[in-house]
């Protein structure tokens, strides 16, 4: 068992950012194991997202295309990847840490009676054993798993916790394998996308409010105006989505939501520990509430005490005035 | 049909410490359901009302958990099932999840298991795919509306709702569904339902009941630490909010953060 292998998500029949990141640490994780780095590309229709990882640095580039997995189900798609696993032998095998990656990755991990970690932050291979580090209760533990060599490791990673691979690699074959027979137990019938869908963990830049902008009508005149001057979406605290305001597709924290974008703005949010819990790793956290001693001070990166009702709209103004927005 | 819905007892907030080998230190912390398991119990409650049957709720734990489950009988549960063996303390999630099935398949009727989506401690989301592949069953995870629980026809049909989509997605049952917050709004049990719970003992089951013994964690925990402190931030001073704000976008604007 050597190398890794790295199943390859697709956007709009590109290879996503998150599985170019893996790439990227996939190509120095496979040299300190020994092995090669491969990529494996499961679907309905596979070359172009085969050439693709193959230029991401894929030393073999392992298919498996069948119209019947064009749409993913969990029988499809674990059967697929038993089969690269059985081809490839790797030591370790990545995928991204996504609602649809933790359905496959853990089904893969139970059948391949391999070692998991989700939700992965760091990799690190010590004497050909892999240490995984991810977060758990909210992020206040980060806990590194190390795993005994000689039995596969599946790690479901994070977004943006690697630098992509740089491209333009040369030499990578292709190779394509057949779908074993397996009892497909699901069927999709409809893939529809979320109306009005706020991709929270995919925004660079978030607005969030909670109580602290006293009611619901409050919320939608200050916070969608905020973020729309800085071209971002908006959050909110679990609290003003229990109480109705906001649906909870907008929750950020411990029960919503695990964001970490460029900048974090927290309007009339305290900052209790559940919602800490789901945006700590923002690399950039503006807190504005009246009360001083609100916890988000203590995370935030500047700190405006004064009362959001007042704040929110000069500040919407004056970035319109200066974005040109 | 029987319906199992699978519980978790997790500490209220994450403000846990840990104990110098390592261990998670809760103590001091209200214990609680976990959070998604409730909406779980009361979506097993929903489709157990509409078809009959048992609705049991299953928990591998310690004597300390019977509260929560005394809890999910008082909210509906017909029957609840206690898995505790000190072998049990230190299992990985993939190994808990096939002492589940074993047990699971020991009840021997089962036709549908509901889950959380994950536990608000551990927060991987991994345990319901695992359950479902020890068992050999369809799975459903992310679900946030079951649209029919069809026993007669062995069909399950519910949407995932993923980042940016929503799934329409049919199963055979047996099957196991994880379900996210905003599926249903889980009843309060009555001060009565729960005096009336107030004295039940879950059956137990051991390991040497089940007949699994050897099982282990894959890894080991070589560190676990708190997170690094944030460096301490600026607070905006100045005479009035417009001036505040001018310094604000000032900041974000020389930092290269907008």
């Amino acid at each position: 068992m050597a190398g890794v292998l790295v199943y390859i998500e697709q956007v709009g029949g590109d290879v996503a950012a998150v599985s170019r990141e893996l790439m990227g640490k996939g190509q120095e994780l496979a040299a300190s194991l020994g092995g090669p780095l491969n990529a494996l590309v499961v679907g309905g229709d596979v070359a172009g997202l085969a050439n693709q990882a193959a230029a991401l640095g894929a030393a073999t580039v392992y298919t498996v295309s069948d119209a019947s997995l064009a749409t993913y189900t969990t029988d499809g798609h674990v059967a697929a990847a038993i089969a690269a696993v059985g081809a490839a032998q790797p030591a370790l095998m990545l995928a991204s840490a996504s609602f649809q990656m933790r359905d496959f990755g853990a089904a893969l991990a139970a059948d391949l009676d391999a070692g998991l970690a989700v939700d992965v932050t760091d990799l690190k291979v010590e004497g050909g054993a892999v240490s995984a580090v991810r977060p758990s209760h909210g992020g206040n533990v980060i806990n590194t798993y190390t795993f005994a060599a000689g039995r596969t490791v599946v790690a479901l990673v994070r977004k943006q916790s690697f630098a992509e691979a740089a491209g333009g690699a040369s030499g990578g074959t292709v190779t394509s394998l057949p779908l074993p027979a397996t009892t497909m137990r699901t069927q999709v019938s409809n893939v529809a996308p979320k109306t009005g869908a706020v991709n929270l963990t995919d925004a660079a830049i978030i607005v969030s409010g909670g109580r602290g902008l006293s009611d619901k009508d409050n919320y939608y005149k200050l916070i969608p105006p905020l973020a729309e001057a800085l071209g971002g979406a908006y959050g909110a605290s679990r609290a003003i989505v229990d109480a109705g305001w906001v649906p909870y597709e907008h929750q950020v924290g411990q029960t919503g939501k695990t964001v970490s974008p460029k900048l974090y703005v927290a309007a009339g949010v305290s900052g209790a520990i559940q919602h800490l819990a789901g945006m700590r790793t923002s690399r950039n956290i503006v807190a504005i509430n009246k009360d001083p001693e609100a916890p988000m001070f203590r995370v935030a990166t500047f700190g405006l005490v004064g009362d959001v009702n007042e704040v929110l709209p000069l500040l919407t103004a004056e970035l319109r005035q200066r974005l040109g927005r | 049909m029987h319906i199992v819905v699978c519980m978790k007892q997790v500490p209220r907030d994450n403000s846990v410490k840990i104990n110098s080998d390592l261990s998670i230190n809760a103590d001091g912390i209200e214990k609680i359901i976990n959070l998604f398991d409730e909406y779980a119990i009361e979506e097993g409650l929903a489709w157990n009302e509409k078809h009959g049957g048992k609705l049991t709720v299953l928990s591998m734990g310690s004597d300390e958990w019977v509260e929560q489950m005394r809890r999910a009988l008082a909210m509906g549960a017909t029957d609840s099932l206690l898995l505790k063996d000190a072998s049990f303390a230190n299992l990985d999630t993939l190994a808990a999840a096939k002492v589940v099935a074993t047990a699971i398949k020991k009840l021997g009727d089962v036709d549908l298991v509901f889950c959380g989506r994950n536990s608000t401690d551990d927060e991987s989301g991994a345990f319901a795919p695992a359950l479902a592949r020890a068992l050999g069953w369809a799975q459903l995870t992310y679900v946030g509306k079951v649209l029919e629980v069809d026993p007669a026809g062995k069909k399950v049909t519910a949407e995932r709702h993923l980042e940016t989509v929503i799934e329409t997605v049919t199963a055979s049952l047996p099957a196991v569904v994880s379900v996210i917050k905003d599926i249903n709004n889980p009843r309060y049990p009555s001060l009565l339902k729960i005096k009336k719970v107030a004295k039940i003992q879950p059956p137990v089951w051991t390991a040497a009941d089940l007949g699994v013994s050897g099982l282990s964690a894959a890894a080991t925990i070589s560190s676990r630490v708190p997170p690094p402190p944030r460096p301490s931030g600026e607070i905006i001073d100045g005479p009035d909010a417009a001036a505040k704000v001018r310094k604000l976008v000032d900041k974000l604007l020389e930092n290269q953060i907008i």
